[in-house]
């Protein structure tokens, strides 16, 4: 989100809008993405020998060498898994020409929020270090290293400081509301302002008329459209006036602008909500788990339905332009899909979950 | 976008230059008894079918080997076809040498 470069290795980078040489390495990469059947089978492994004998055939297998050499578990497999991402998407990135680096920068800016904003929870409920530094996944324009330093930071204050001295935006927002903050203790008033600012900020940097910055553009405000509604479900019955419910609103939806999330947020029911957006391209994946929701009663049901479905948008970027930022996009979600997939596996495996619960759980579209 | 709006205008004047020059310059050929200016017009067009064709070869190829050096670092096994794949462009070159040998044949 700065100036800053990104430290990549790279000895060859398409300049300008050239797709080609980009685009061909990517498809490459997309041919090794793990198929069904080897989820299927990962799924049967009687424990976590079994599951380490099949990873290291694929292409994780050097990721988990390394890791392998400080013991044979299902943390070292995690471990092994987010430096495979980590290694891919910096890889992606080290190969993309100047339209697709700004463009994808921008998306993967998610994760940088993603883990600023965990840092500062970290520090709000002052947790162990360690504990929250393998949570960090730094695909973004912070390093692990920047995001260990932020860790190291005493206090809030310090973060927002560190994050100001290395010119990251971050800070702006931060600083705004840290006298707030402090006062009040409300955490959420931080990431709020966090929120807001990261998909402003995104908004305004994939405002253009190129098809590439379109793709990209849709992209996000789906990602918007889709936490503006989840806010608004979570939001139904919680009696907040038009100003509060206001505040909870992201910047750069298509389909959910401010007034149809006030409308949404003060509704009374789930069914109401159900009504007013059956219309939207949101109304079929939330259909289809109403009967679910009856029957759990948790938004959880909504949330999973809407993750789904921005993968699914996000696979499908790739179906345009065969030499254009939508294959670029969908790699990186179907990578990251997969990385989930395979944590889910390994830690159900691991704790002796029933094969089905573990179908249940993976994001396969 | 420009990417494509320069390849249609490199293939379309190499496709005007190849097919209407030389037709211009036959006609007058055939009208008129031959003048020094005929000649000169004729070896300018296949000089031009040639390098015209020799430029619409270069962008094809550049194009797919950009895409092919993409994809022989991450699938080497794909090297035989994208050598056939970067040989294709050829034909293109060689229709210009065959106009151009024709014409001044």
């Amino acid at each position: 989100m700065s100036d800053r470069k990104t430290a990549v290795v790279s000895t060859y980078r398409p300049r300008g809008r050239d797709y080609g040489y980009t685009n061909a390495r990517i498809r490459g990469m997309r041919s090794r993405l793990l198929k069904q059947s080897f989820f299927d089978e990962l799924m049967t492994a009687k424990d976590i020998g079994a599951i380490i004998q099949k990873i290291m055939d694929t292409e994780y297998g050097p990721d988990l060498e390394g890791r392998l050499l400080h013991g044979r578990n299902a943390t070292q497999v995690d471990e092994a898994l987010k430096d495979n991402m980590t290694r891919t998407f910096r890889k992606v990135l080290s190969h993309c020409n100047d339209e697709a680096t700004t463009l994808v920068t921008t998306l993967l800016g998610r994760w940088d929020l993603f883990n600023v904003k965990t840092i500062i929870r970290a520090k709000h409920m002052k947790l162990d270090e360690e504990e929250v530094a393998d949570s960090l996944i730094a695909v973004g324009q912070l390093t692990q290293v920047d995001a260990d330093e932020l860790l190291k930071q005493s206090d809030i204050r310090r973060v927002v400081d560190t994050l100001a001295t290395w010119g990251l935006p971050f800070a702006v927002p931060l600083r705004e509301v840290l006298p707030q903050y402090e006062e009040e203790e409300d955490l959420s008033l931080l990431e709020l302002a966090l929120d807001r600012y990261y998909y402003e900020w995104a908004s305004k940097r994939l405002r253009g008329w190129r098809a590439n910055k379109e793709i990209a553009r849709t992209f996000l405000s789906a990602q918007v459209d889709t936490m503006n509604l989840l806010t608004a479900i979570r939001l139904l019955n919680a009696d907040l006036g038009e100003e509060d419910a206001s505040r909870f609103f992201l910047p750069g939806g298509d389909v959910v602008d401010e007034p149809l999330f006030l409308e949404l947020s003060g509704m009374s029911d789930v069914d109401e909500v159900f009504n007013r957006i059956k219309k939207t391209p949101y109304g079929k994946p939330l259909d289809e788990v109403a009967l679910l929701f009856m029957e759990k009663g948790s938004v959880s049901v909504f949330e999973r339905a809407l993750e789904d479905y921005l993968f699914r948008i996000a696979f499908e970027t790739s179906k345009g332009d065969p030499l254009g930022i939508g294959l670029t996009i969908s790699y990186l979600w179907a990578k990251a899909n997969e990385i989930t997939n395979l944590r889910i596996v390994v830690k159900g495996v691991t704790v002796g979950m029933p094969e089905e619960r573990m179908r249940e759980e993976l994001i396969i579209v | 976008m420009i990417k494509n709006r320069l390849a249609k205008m490199v293939f379309g004047s190499a496709f005007l230059t190849t097919m209407m020059v030389p037709a211009i310059a036959f006609a007058e050929e055939a009208a008129a008894p031959r003048d020094p200016s005929v000649d000169i017009a004729m070896y300018a067009a296949a000089g031009a079918s040639l390098c015209i064709a020799a430029m619409a070869t270069a962008f094809a190829q550049s194009k797919i080997g950009a895409a092919g050096a993409g994809t022989l670092a991450e699938r080497p096994e794909a090297g035989t076809t994208l050598i056939v794949l970067q040989a294709l462009p050829e034909t293109i070159i060689l229709l210009g040498f065959v106009i151009a040998f024709m014409m001044t044949a």
